[in-house]
């Protein structure tokens, strides 16, 4: 598993295989009914993961139980080794999170709403509030009360939260929730920042695909509770052996012709009001077949690749839009 | 206890960085002065001293009804807003135990309620002061005292109650809007045997002074004990919900 082949800094030897986050079977009965479902994964250090699955599928009562925030009924949350129902203290520490919205109290300043969870944590000092604003850029707004502070600036200030004690894990539930475009960028901006600065895990649960496939190495899917499958997002491009073309030529039937007429070319169709013609071929094989266009005097206006998005795969691994 | 201290801290600057927060202070200075003067016009020779009037008013029967209500509109939310605000998610993922956290709050809600009481104190005082003069009557400092206890053991059950139900409701509405209502009907007695095991007619230990009893049969000893009985139990019951409770 090359899980941190595409890490920037590259950590070395053993930080690489650092489990922060161990899931182990984790689950959640209420009345009886099983809304997360011996849920197992890792999480390695610096490693940006996201939790994806449909409205419904357990995602932040998963999270929920990793913070110690709701009871789980089976397994067991490991936090850097430490247990969260039993060793809560040692392992909460390690975690800084956003569920939800961030909410603080409205009538006192960021400043006052920072140094009350700086009280509440063991080791920091003031200085680290500077800090972590100065991360996330609200060294303007820190005499300002929260109620005066937009959805987006709450998100900031909710991000220095869960960096002030330097925790090793970040767990962000839907961070980009109600954020306009503008603030999704920064959002991502941030973590990506954080990720390399801080050198830290994140975990991202969201619903929203291109949010996680732009930003996440890797993509836990669950649903109904239960994991479908865990999967690589930035793949290394030789790893992959086949890629589907769309080649837009001004002589649709000649191209056919020459396409097929190539070994290990498939022509999976063709579309005429379009001159567009569909391939599939082994990576190495894209020269060959331009070249043996080019010679028919085929003339190639476009060469698109049909990737198939994260979204498509989600679909197909969930059963489409069913909500559980 | 240093990392207890900073909680009980935190709890204190959430109540008292509240605008709002200057209130009820305000209310009990002008209530103690506005009684003063209404004792003086209409019986003026009610009080000898200032304080005199000062143990006599501050009696759950007097202006410790009203400080109790004070009490419970001011601390009722200490718990519930956090769950409606939605801060208890980022209030709980700290490095400290619930019981901690709320051992925190029971406690501002303690610290709340005495400095209630201190300035009512006050209040009755001065205002007695202006109203009556201080020489003179038969009470001195250790009536005084003895009626701030009396008020404080009133106020602290109410409170204790607030913060239960607080816990339990997760309603600052509910919780005001039920413990005021027992304020008002504490005085109501029934005549019958298993009343005095009730926590209503134990609440105001002033009844015992010079001999007396609330109904027959019951003690000073006997209250103490029941009260110290029902407090266990609201505590009990509001740590046993708030440690266990998932936060969804």
């Amino acid at each position: 598993m090359n899980s941190t082949a595409h890490n920037v800094q590259e950590p070395s030897g053993p930080a690489q295989e650092q489990t922060v986050l161990e899931m182990q079977g984790v689950s959640k009965l209420i009345k009886g009914k099983a809304i997360v479902d011996n849920l197992s994964f890792k999480i390695h250090k610096g490693e940006i993961v996201g939790l994806l699955g449909p409205n419904g599928a357990g995602k932040t009562t998963t999270i929920r139980m990793m913070t110690g925030l709701i009871r789980m009924s089976g397994g067991d949350v490991l936090i850097h080794g430490h247990s969260i129902r039993k060793e809560f203290k040692q392992a909460i520490s390690q975690i800084g999170a956003i569920i939800e919205n961030p909410e603080f109290y409205p009538h006192m300043t960021g400043y006052d709403n920072l140094l009350q969870y700086l009280r509440m944590s063991d080791g920091a000092g003031v200085s680290r509030i500077k800090e972590v604003v100065e991360l996330v850029g609200l060294q303007e707004a820190m005499n300002k009360k929260v109620r005066a502070y937009s959805l987006g600036m709450r998100q900031r200030l909710g991000i220095a939260q869960a960096l002030l004690h330097s925790p090793k894990l970040l767990i962000l539930d839907e961070p980009t929730n109600g954020l306009d475009p503008a603030g999704i960028r920064e959002m991502r901006d941030y973590m990506r920042r954080i990720a390399e600065v801080e050198g830290i895990a994140i975990l991202i649960s969201s619903h929203m695909l291109a949010e996680i496939e732009q930003i996440c190495h890797r993509a836990v899917v669950i649903q109904n509770g239960k994991l479908v499958t865990v999967t690589q997002l930035t793949e290394v491009p030789e790893a992959r052996s086949e890629v589907a073309l769309t080649i837009r030529v001004d002589k649709l039937e000649a191209a056919r012709t020459v396409a097929g007429a190539l070994q290990g070319v498939k022509v999976t169709g063709a579309d005429e009001a379009h001159f567009e013609l569909h391939v599939q071929l082994p990576d190495g094989a894209v020269p060959e077949l331009v070249a043996a266009l080019s010679e028919a005097k085929v003339g190639i206006y476009r060469i698109t690749e049909n990737r198939q998005s994260l979204e498509e795969d989600f679909l197909k691994w969930t059963g489409g839009n069913r909500i559980a | 206890m240093r990392k207890f201290n900073l909680l009980v801290l935190n709890e204190w600057l959430k109540i008292s960085k509240k605008r709002s927060n200057i209130i009820p202070y305000v209310i009990l200075l002008v209530l103690s002065l506005a009684v003063g003067y209404m004792t003086r016009t209409f019986a003026a020779d009610m009080y000898a001293s200032a304080a005199d009037f000062t143990a006599d008013s501050l009696q759950p029967r007097g202006i410790g009804q009203l400080l109790a209500i004070l009490v419970i509109v001011g601390t009722a939310g200490i718990v519930s807003r956090e769950y409606s605000q939605g801060t208890i998610k980022f209030l709980l993922i700290r490095a400290r135990s619930r019981t901690a956290i709320l051992a925190s709050k029971y406690v501002t809600v303690l610290l709340y309620t005495l400095s209630m009481q201190v300035v009512a104190t006050v209040g009755l005082f001065l205002s007695g002061a202006v109203f009556f003069g201080l020489s003179g009557g038969e009470a001195g400092i250790g009536e005084i005292l003895t009626s701030l206890l009396y008020s404080t053991v009133y106020c602290t059950v109410y409170a204790t109650i607030g913060f239960m139900l607080g816990i339990l409701t997760k309603s600052t509405g509910v919780t005001i809007g039920a413990t005021i209502f027992a304020t008002t009907i504490d005085k109501l007695v029934i005549s019958r045997e298993f009343y005095k095991y009730v926590l209503f007619p134990n609440l105001n230990l002033a009844a015992y002074k010079d001999g007396g009893a609330p109904m027959q049969g019951m003690t000073l000893t006997f209250s103490i004990i029941l009260l110290c009985i029902y407090m266990t139990l609201f505590l009990l019951a509001g740590f046993a919900v708030f440690r266990r409770r998932d936060v969804a």
